[in-house]
């Protein structure tokens, strides 16, 4: 069996650590055992994910009078997502929305999607984001003086803006 | 299944400093729990919707489809030595899976923490052309498969660090010079500022060995995917600029004859090391490899450098003499392979 740490050496010492009834073993080698220590500083994704979740919501949640919000496709509660920090299924994102969205905000500095959208489903909206994005680069090359590259993006444009208006794809 | 991925041995663009790129999308399917907390009928059913997009990928150049259960430990650790899967693939292989291309540089890793992970990568600094070709490949699954998605957070995710565009896009650096002077820090520091996020040479937890280093994106929601791209494009442009100055700051008068004592001590070892970790070859390689590209040591072909960066590490050294092997060993043939290349014997 390799090292658990290093994947190089071969394990040769195994930690066991018991901790609430829970047994964890960790197979190490030589030298990574040396440096090893079961001190843990908390410091991880999942624990800043998790403090994020709890903060502001925990306390209304847990108040008994309060049915514990749950996904009804992947079965996760609303303390399991606190809890790992981690969403169980695409329905959690509008089951837990409200505690979602101010930890989106934290961790990106906003909640709303800007980027690609799949073209199944969801033509209309893909085009749209196509404008969008095409009337952004219109003006940056306005504003540069680019006008060549201004007429192209117009053209492409109006093609988009036509294929909307046609219902094209849907 | 078994030559270096190209993207590890070519020399791409400023392959001087940077080693690759690398596009990383997360992908997950409509109505099936992500993989964390997914059935054993939910991961089947994801690896077989997988599986019946693979014709439609064909003429993007050969993919194939590998099990990770059926696969020995050595060929997943060379996986993950090539970034084709990360190490959390291989654990607890069971109804994972990944689907490789010919040329080896693009991968798509089945259960992961998402549904799918697609990953381009590319030699060099190739920001723009790793994000066009996955999302490329992007639009085939996405053609034959109902995606997690919704107008507000975008692609749906396990982690919501990745909802949004789940694009995470990173170039690998080699900054070796920038480590000689104490200056990695200054430089790199600043950047979680930016909404960016810098990581050692195999992702999340890992050392940076070699002095390689890489540069990701941190933001996925509220940017455009050109946008994140364009920012650290930004970026990348400063360090290689700071990195190209601490060498010559490294070349100037006053400091050559120490650099080249420097660079050229380590090539010494190189060259008669009869025991050698992967470490110190990986601290060795990368000074030979300094030396190289500023024409200090003369080396007839950079490419083999390269990849010899990658023959040496353990899974791959194993793999070439066809048989797991003991640490003594390894370290032993090791030192061997090295001097063969580097004493034109190779």
């Amino acid at each position: 069996m390799l090292c658990e740490r290093c994947g190089e050496n071969t394990a040769t010492v195994k930690f066991v650590q018991i901790e609430n009834n829970n047994k964890t073993e960790l197979h190490l080698c030589q030298s990574c055992a040396q440096g090893y220590t079961n001190f843990s500083t908390g410091f991880d994704l999942q624990h800043l994910l998790s403090g994020m979740f709890q903060s502001g919501t925990l306390g209304q949640q847990l108040s008994p009078s309060r049915p514990v919000k749950k996904c009804p496709t992947c079965g996760r509660t609303i303390l399991d997502v606190q809890k790992t920090g981690r969403l169980g299924c695409g329905s959690c994102y509008e089951v837990f929305y409200d505690e979602l969205n101010p930890v989106l905000r934290r961790l990106h500095g906003s909640s709303t999607h800007t980027g690609k959208v799949p073209a199944r489903g969801y033509p209309k909206a893909r085009i749209s984001r196509q404008i969008e994005d095409l009337r952004g680069r219109l003006q940056e090359c306005v504003r540069q003086e680019n006008y060549e590259q201004a007429a192209k993006y117009r053209d492409e444009l109006r093609q988009l803006e036509k294929q909307l208006a046609g219902g094209d794809g849907e | 299944m078994k030559k270096i991925a190209s993207w590890m041995k070519d020399n791409g663009p400023q392959g001087d400093i940077v080693l690759g790129t690398r596009c990383r999308l997360a992908r997950n399917l409509q109505g099936i729990p992500f993989p964390e907390g997914a059935s054993r009928d939910d991961l089947r059913t994801v690896l077989q919707q997988a599986q019946e997009v693979l014709p439609h990928l064909q003429d993007l150049g050969g993919f194939a489809y590998f099990e990770m259960g059926t696969m020995d430990t050595l060929d997943r650790q060379v996986l993950v030595e090539e970034h084709l899967v990360s190490p959390s693939h291989t654990q607890n292989p069971q109804h994972k899976a990944v689907i490789i291309n010919d040329a080896a540089n693009v991968s798509i890793m089945v259960n992961e923490e998402d549904h799918l992970r697609i990953q381009v990568l590319k030699p060099g600094l190739q920001l723009a052309e790793a994000w066009r070709k996955a999302t490329e490949i992007d639009d085939r699954f996405e053609a034959h498969l109902d995606y997690a998605f919704d107008m507000q957070s975008g692609y749906l995710t396990c982690c919501p660090t990745n909802a949004g565009t789940a694009l995470r896009a990173s170039v690998m650096f080699h900054l070796p010079a920038l480590r000689r002077l104490n200056k990695v820090q200054e430089v790199l520091g600043a950047v979680s500022k930016f909404g960016l996020t810098v990581r050692g040479l195999y992702g999340e937890g890992s050392d940076a060995r070699g002095n390689v280093f890489q540069l990701s994106n941190q933001i996925t929601l509220g940017q455009s995917e050109e946008e994140t791209i364009e920012h650290l494009a930004r970026f990348t442009d400063q360090i290689l600029h700071s990195e190209r100055q601490a060498r010559e700051y490294l070349l100037e008068e006053d400091r050559r004859l120490a650099t080249e004592d420097w660079l050229f001590r380590s090539y010494g070892i190189l060259r008669n090391a009869r025991i050698i970790t992967s470490q110190e070859a990986m601290e060795l390689l990368s000074d030979l490899k300094l030396g190289v590209d500023l024409g200090v040591i003369e080396y007839r072909d950079p490419e083999l450098l390269k990849q010899l960066m990658v023959q040496i590490r353990s899974a791959h050294l194993q793999k070439m003499m066809g048989q797991a092997l003991p640490v003594q060993e390894r370290d032993r043939l090791r030192a061997s392979l090295i001097r063969d290349a580097l004493n034109g014997n190779a």
